[in-house]
């Protein structure tokens, strides 16, 4: 499995390169990137394909003694999600930037490192290195461009962000100082002898770090201010993977590090599910109350990940397929959105509603893909979003969660009055002539791509669900994971 | 009734200090009480089996560099992000410093230390895996060269001897060299970061040339450290 270092080692090489090319070599940048992102795609479905069953691969040899890095399912699933976006990401960015692209691509890259060496690593403490390498490059993006607001919403980013990171320092240096391990099989073995007391505090410190990371409501203010005047192809990678690691990471150490009894038993699983509903209904209606389209797309990811931590929080296999199936579905849609807010805003500047009045009839393709999209993450047929929330609610009745599935369904409604807002707004006739900077084919064929995604993966759902299907194999059942860990 | 309150939310703030402080007093009190004596062998290990599997006399480097040098690698990349951000965010513009003049005996102290300085970090770059020191400790001192410049003479004056672009270079070399280094074990088909495992260990425990890849490592970190942190201060120090 020598892929898989790999997979962390080239985006931070190519990060490396990239700072001696601004320097020295400029006429090697597009090469460098563009080639590093096409031999990473290579790797990405090398290690993805390989991921059946889960390899283990031990830095320095050390096995039990050093730092593994294991590829299960669940890692292939965030791998996959890295393979989709990550090239329309970079072609598009290749055009949108127009300034000091070297350090865009740099922290880009430095993200990606981050978060593929967080879906990979079996360790607690390399876990958090990796978590913080992708929450500095990912704040550093969010304040490319340097303006007012963008510098106020990234300093929010940054206390916040640097507020959950404490808790979870916190809990890792606890959970080693309890068990003598970093390891994430043996931490399992070790935690039996733990009072309760003690592991449901350290459960909560966990928790409460990655839902500041993840944007949960009370906890999620910072998101819609570091979102609002942030370069739009980082929102995309934001909503889509940043967020989304930190739903791995919790998802990854609850499951495995405290295994799914002591959930149940501690009642964390019905309190997230609460939790997640508190939260989708006020995302909602928040949501539709914005009048700046970023902030409106920002609100409605907090609303789409309370869906994926509900998907997650069940505690049932089927429950785990549906919130996994989620997140793949909501990078694809979310990163659709802002793609295309995206080219109006670089064609026309447009960043609140009422600007892109009348656009439907001077972009008619562009304006169908936003329309597809959102009617997939308002969950309607026969789209891909459609799909997983069904499945969400399926898990929820089977598991006895009655009021998530009625409240699943009137935050569908509630989503679909203000995305119905945007798209009637797109398709309202307007006299006035705009000045058009003309969207070249290197920012509309990313768009399409992914909006294709929509309707491929909404009518062919076998495609993704093969992989996603084997992910509650090595989640909900830990022994496995640790055996395999282990060396068995 | 502002000032009160205002009383009130500063009482509110200190209260939720104290609470989650003597919170975390019972915890920590209960987490002591417990017998998790037995469960060290991890720790024990390194103490024990440490010298005969890397090599290295210093301990600290042993696990730092050898069985957790993915971390380190984690760690050092995470100055360079801090020193590209902060390069990126404050603009080129060289504001002056404060009006400080020195009396000259500060000014030729100063000379007179610097090569002291540069012996002292070169040292704990190179002996870090056989006495005190390492790369992180090396760099930092070697770093002190630039900043003393900018402190007693001028930001324009230490920028002038140590170029801006020179020190982003000498990091993104430290950073690659990191790398590469941890790629020779997959060239001698063994894992990433393999050292002892991978037929680097040369000479005996004690000598410079020893520890495997560590004092190689160490070097590398230096640099990177080193050139990370004066541009981190210079660029500190040029905003206004």
């Amino acid at each position: 499995m020598e892929a898989a270092v790999w997979v962390i080692i080239l985006p931070l090489l190519t990060a490396f390169f990239l700072g001696i090319s601004k320097l020295y070599f400029k006429r090697i940048f597009f090469p460098l990137v563009t080639g590093s992102a096409i031999i990473y795609l290579f790797l990405l479905i090398l290690v993805i394909t390989n991921s059946y069953p889960p390899k283990v691969y031990s830095i320095g040899d050390w096995d039990l003694l050093g730092i593994n890095l294991m590829v299960d399912p669940f890692s292939a699933l965030f791998l996959l999600m890295i393979a989709i976006l990550f090239f329309p990401f970079i072609i598009f960015s290749m055009k949108y930037n127009k300034f000091m692209k070297h350090d865009y691509f740099i922290f880009a890259y430095l993200m990606i490192a981050g978060i593929s060496g967080m879906v990979l690593t079996a360790d607690l403490f390399n876990l958090y290195v990796f978590m913080e390498v992708s929450s500095l490059s990912s704040c550093a993006l969010s304040l490319y461009k340097k303006t007012d607001r963008g510098i106020e919403g990234t300093f929010k980013y940054l206390i916040m962000s640097t507020v959950g990171s404490f808790f979870i320092l916190l809990a890792t240096i606890l959970t080693y100082y309890l068990t003598g391990t970093l390891n994430m099989a043996e931490i399992p073995l070790a935690f039996e002898d733990i009072p309760f007391k003690i592991k449901s505090t350290l459960m909560t410190f966990f928790v409460f770090g990655y839902a500041v990371k993840v944007g949960l409501i009370p906890l999620h203010a910072w998101l819609p201010d570091a979102y609002e005047d942030s370069p739009i192809p980082y929102n995309v990678l934001s909503s889509g993977l940043v967020l989304k690691s930190a739903v791995y990471a919790l998802i990854r150490v609850l499951y495995i590090m405290f295994g799914v009894d002591f959930l149940d038993e501690s009642r964390l699983l019905n309190i997230v599910v609460f939790w997640g509903v508190i939260t989708f209904i006020i995302a909602h209606c928040l949501a539709y109350q914005q009048s700046n389209l970023n902030r409106l797309l920002a609100y409605s990811t907090v609303a789409q990940i309370a869906y994926i931590m509900i998907g997650l929080f069940v505690g049932t296999e089927a429950g785990l397929i549906a919130g996994s199936f989620h997140i793949l579905n909501h990078a694809i849609m979310k990163g659709t959105l802002f793609l295309v807010v995206g080219i109006f805003h670089y064609s026309i500047a447009a960043v609140e509603i009422k600007d892109i009045k009348g656009l439907g009839y001077k972009f008619p393709i562009l304006s169908f893909t936003f329309v597809v999209a959102s009617f997939a993450i308002v969950g309607l047929p026969p789209f891909n979003g459609f799909l997983s929330k069904w499945l969400i609610v399926e898990a929820a009745l089977e598991a006895g969660f009655v009021y998530v599935a009625f409240f699943i369904l009137v935050g569908t409604f509630l989503s679909l009055t203000y995305y119905l807002k945007v798209i009637v707004t797109l398709y309202t006739k307007n006299e006035q002539e705009l000045e058009m900077e003309k969207a070249g084919l290197s920012l509309k064929l990313p768009t399409i791509f992914l909006g294709s995604l929509c309707i491929v993966f909404g009518i062919v759902p076998s495609l993704p669900l093969s992989l996603i299907n084997k992910i509650p194999e090595f989640l909900l059942d830990n022994e496995d994971y640790i055996r395999i860990l282990l060396g068995g | 009734m502002s000032r009160l309150n205002e009383r009130f939310k500063k009482l509110y703030k200190i209260g939720l200090v104290i609470t989650f402080a003597v919170f975390l007093l019972f915890l920590f009190y209960d987490i002591h009480n417990l017998d998790s004596d037995s469960k060290r062998y991890l720790s024990e290990h390194y103490i024990s089996e440490g010298l005969q599997e890397t090599g290295a006399t210093n301990l600290v480097a042993s696990v730092l560099y050898d069985y957790r040098a993915f971390d380190t690698l984690g760690e050092a990349t995470m100055i360079l992000t801090a020193a590209t951000i902060l390069a990126f965010l404050v603009p080129i513009t060289k504001a002056t410093m404060f009006g400080t003049t020195f009396k000259s005996i500060v000014n030729q102290t100063v000379k007179l230390i610097i090569p002291y300085l540069a012996v002292l970090g070169a040292y704990l770059l190179l002996f870090g895996h056989i006495s005190p020191g390492g790369g992180f400790v090396g760099g930092v001192v070697l770093s002190i060269i630039p900043i003393l410049l900018t402190i007693t003479y001028s930001v324009e004056f230490s920028e002038y001897i140590f170029k801006p672009d020179q020190k982003k270079l000498v990091e993104d070399i430290g950073a690659i060299g990191f790398v590469l280094l941890g790629l020779l074990g997959v060239l001698t088909g063994s894992n990433f970061f393999a050292s002892g495992q991978a037929y680097f260990r040369t000479g005996n425990a004690g000598e410079v040339f020893s520890a495997g890849l560590i004092p190689y490592i160490n070097l590398m970190i230096g640099l990177k450290v080193g050139a990370g942190l004066a541009i981190i201060f210079n660029s500190l120090i040029k905003e206004k």
